[in-house]
């Protein structure tokens, strides 16, 4: 399947309002590599095409600031990617019978998607919240605490839902690129 | 004036500057890996960690405070700094590892954690030999690794573009290659993917590193991750001998150097040249060497029928061109110089035919309208056009050198290596019934034309003198032996190890390698000796002598200042510009 992707004139109008922010356009990459993944799902090489078409920069600058960082997603992932922390602190607690017990649960394998494109399980590196360990984080937002068997098992069920977990620690801030 | 005190010893500089490029500039040692004098400083390979401390100026009166013993007190930077970004400061103290064991430890330290994915494959990996890393490990870097662990595999052989090749596992993430697509060549197809122990240079998914400048990537990669298609696993860096010359492939004259072995050349690198092309040379000019090595044109050959020639003996080939000479008016010969041969071969053909009574000699420009960039491709596709015009040849386009071809004035045509027919397009049968001779290197469509073709040697096995589109002149020096030169006698060739100490039936040597050619001056010489003309010259550096005494534009124009001073800008205000007549 040959997508076609395309900035509606709002969000070129977006754009050219957080190129106005930075002195250097370069600065704008990384916004507006989240907008397109907020818009697209994820940021594979036609969508890091068009961020650096649209920006007037070299594609090959674009897809290596996207490949540095794991949250852009280079690949088409599920609606919500599960990524769980497999860092030291998370890890004693428990983190890999987490993931075995997700991988259960999902019937996939750890950086697989789920055939009806709902989930993806990742093992991600710390996210900095080693004291609510093991823990891990919804699609790049919120992060759901003091994992359980039990808890995972509610998560998994409310998102099916389409209900979203609460904040339990403090409030994260929102990486929205809009002025709000 | 400021100084700086680099391992106890006291260094005056006049130029405000870093401290890495200075010590280099004094010829000290400092290991390093990123830096690249021609490029930004990232500092991130962080090799070249030194010791650093300036003195401690008391506020107060602005002086710096002394101890005991009057020297002033040095307030070291809390870390090691990079000598490569550290800027000079007056009265700095810098201790590198000559005097530093702590700095001697962050050497070897560092090196063992670049080395830690390294891949050991140095017996098969083209770098070998001329690798900073394998360099400074031996001389720097600590006696094996304490990582037990499995090394990081990345991807392996990937066709980057049509000419570079990466192995990225090799890679240290110096970021040379992408610092230089984006500064030098500007063309910014690379760039780091990934991070951490993951990354490694490459390009924006679906597009090739095509950059017309994409080899010089190869020389600067400090590892073996960068190597080149064409060059790879051909030979090891130290069986070659190295030779100094320059690039004929275009106007610019870029320096560089040929590399060859058993008498071929196997590959062309940039040599620096801060005048002409620093440290770079465009992808086009390293493919001569096939032009070098392939088709090339090895005893006299004579015309039997339109499509067949015969090789024919030297002195065939000398008396047939007497005959045909005495046979023919001096009016009815067409003499065509060529912006490819150096400047002595086009002064000698002119001088000849000059003293046999034809009063032009021509030649015809090889420019290609659109072709060069701001850099270093020119749209003149021969080193020598200039030469040419300073030697007042006439030139001529294509409509002219056709209907010179044509015209019935002429009934013998003499051509100076340059393949007229195959760049024109021209038939052969324009010649028809005119006798043609051609000094040539290659096979090519002029010489199929030709009556007589007499081999001459090609830029790599002669000297001769170019004049570059900027008014530089330069020379290039032999690099492979013809059937009548010997690398052991001849003082300006090189000998490479496998030279010095091989002998000629060792079974890498082939005798086929070697070209039965000679310079085309020197055909012209003895031709005139036949004839008894005066024109005695013994060799290219005498035949310049006696240009540079007639020529203004040439005066005080040696073979000794060129190589001293890297080539001589000329007045181009005294080389007359085109003049298409």
């Amino acid at each position: 399947m040959a997508d076609t992707y395309e900035f509606s004139k709002e969000e070129l109008e977006q754009i050219e309002k957080i190129k106005s922010k930075y002195p250097e356009v370069q600065s704008a990459v990384m916004p507006v590599l989240w907008l397109a993944q907020d818009k697209f799902g994820h940021v594979d090489s036609d969508v890091q095409k068009l961020v650096a078409d649209t920006l007037g920069l070299p594609r090959a600058h674009v897809h290596g600031v996207a490949t540095f960082y794991t949250q852009y997603y280079k690949e088409k992932m599920g609606k919500y990617v599960l990524d769980v922390c497999g860092s030291f602190s998370c890890q004693v607690c428990g983190a890999q019978e987490i993931i075995r017990h997700l991988e259960e649960k999902l019937g996939i394998k750890e950086g697989e998607t789920t055939e009806d494109g709902m989930f993806s399980i990742r093992e991600v590196e710390c996210l900095g919240a080693c004291g609510y360990a093991p823990m891990l984080q919804v699609t790049n937002d919120k992060y759901v605490n003091h994992l359980t068997k039990e808890k995972i098992d509610k998560l998994i069920e409310d998102l099916k839902a389409g209900k979203e977990p609460e904040f339990e620690s403090m409030p994260v801030v929102y990486h929205q690129t809009s002025d709000s | 004036m400021p100084e700086i005190i680099i391992d106890n010893v006291r260094y005056e500089y006049e130029q405000p500057g870093k401290v890495l490029q200075f010590m280099l500039d004094q010829g000290l040692d400092l290991p390093y890996f990123c830096y690249h004098p021609s490029m930004s400083i990232p500092a991130n390979c962080r090799q070249c960690l030194v010791k650093a401390g300036t003195p401690i100026v008391d506020r107060e009166t602005g002086k710096p405070e002394l101890d005991e013993d009057g020297n002033p007190k040095i307030r070291y930077f809390p870390k090691f700094m990079t000598a490569c970004s550290l800027d000079m400061s007056d009265g700095m103290v810098v201790h590198t590892h000559v005097t530093s064991e702590e700095v001697r430890r962050a050497q070897a330290d560092n090196l063992e954690l670049i080395l830690i994915n390294h891949p050991l494959d140095c017996p098969i990996c083209d770098q070998a030999g001329e690798c900073p890393l394998q360099i400074l490990t031996y001389k720097y870097g600590p006696e094996g690794s304490r990582f037990e662990h499995k090394k990081v595999h990345k991807p392996k052989r990937i066709q980057l573009g049509p000419r570079v090749v990466l192995d990225a596992e090799r890679c240290i993430n110096c970021t040379r290659c992408t610092r230089f697509t984006e500064e030098i060549s500007k063309s910014n197809q690379l760039t780091i993917v990934a991070r951490g122990d993951k990354n490694y240079p490459m390009t924006a998914p679906g597009e090739t590193f095509d950059d017309p400048y994409s080899l010089n990537t190869v020389d600067i990669c400090p590892v073996g991750a960068l190597t080149s298609a064409d060059f790879r696993f051909k030979a090891r860096v130290w069986e070659m001998a190295q030779t100094p010359s320059i690039d004929i492939t275009n106007g610019k004259g870029c320096n560089v150097d040929l590399w060859t072995r058993d008498n071929l050349v196997l590959r062309i690198t940039p040599r620096y040249n801060k005048e002409i092309n620093d440290h770079w040379m465009p992808d086009e000019g390293r493919m001569a060497y096939r032009q070098m090595n392939e088709n090339r044109v090895s005893k006299p050959e004579i015309k039997l029928s339109a499509s067949e020639h015969s090789k024919t003996s030297w002195n065939n080939a000398l008396m047939t061109f007497v005959e045909q000479i005495e046979a023919h008016k001096p009016e009815e010969i067409l003499v065509i110089g060529s912006p490819h041969a150096p400047v002595e071969d086009n002064f000698l053909l002119q001088q000849f035919f000059n003293k046999l009574g034809v009063s032009d000699t021509l030649f015809s420009p090889h420019i290609t309208p659109g072709k060069g960039d701001d850099f270093l491709i020119t749209d003149d596709e021969a080193p020598n056009t200039n030469g040419c015009r300073m030697l007042g040849l006439g030139e001529i386009d294509k409509k002219k050198l056709e209907a010179e071809l044509k015209s019935d004035k002429y009934k013998m045509v003499v051509i100076l290596t340059d393949d007229l027919f195959g760049r024109y397009e021209i038939e052969p049968s324009i010649t028809e019934g005119k006798f043609t001779l051609t000094f040539a290197t290659n096979y090519n469509a002029t010489t199929k034309a030709a009556d007589l073709i007499i081999p001459v040697t090609c830029s790599a096995e002669h000297t001769g003198s170019y004049v570059s589109v900027d008014g530089r002149i330069q020379r290039t020096l032999p690099a492979k032996e013809t059937l009548y030169s010997n690398r052991r006698l001849n003082l300006e060739m090189s000998l490479s190890r496998l030279d010095h100490f091989g002998t000629k039936f060792d079974n890498w040597v082939s005798d086929r390698n070697r070209i039965d050619c000679i310079p085309a001056w020197e055909f012209l010489v003895r031709t005139a000796y036949e004839m008894n003309l005066k024109l005695g010259f013994e060799s290219s550096r005498e035949i310049m002598a006696k240009i540079s005494d007639e020529l203004p534009a040439l005066n005080g124009v040696t073979y000794e200042r060129m190589d001293e001073e890297r080539g001589i800008q000329l007045d181009l205000k005294q080389i007359p510009a085109e003049n298409v007549s």
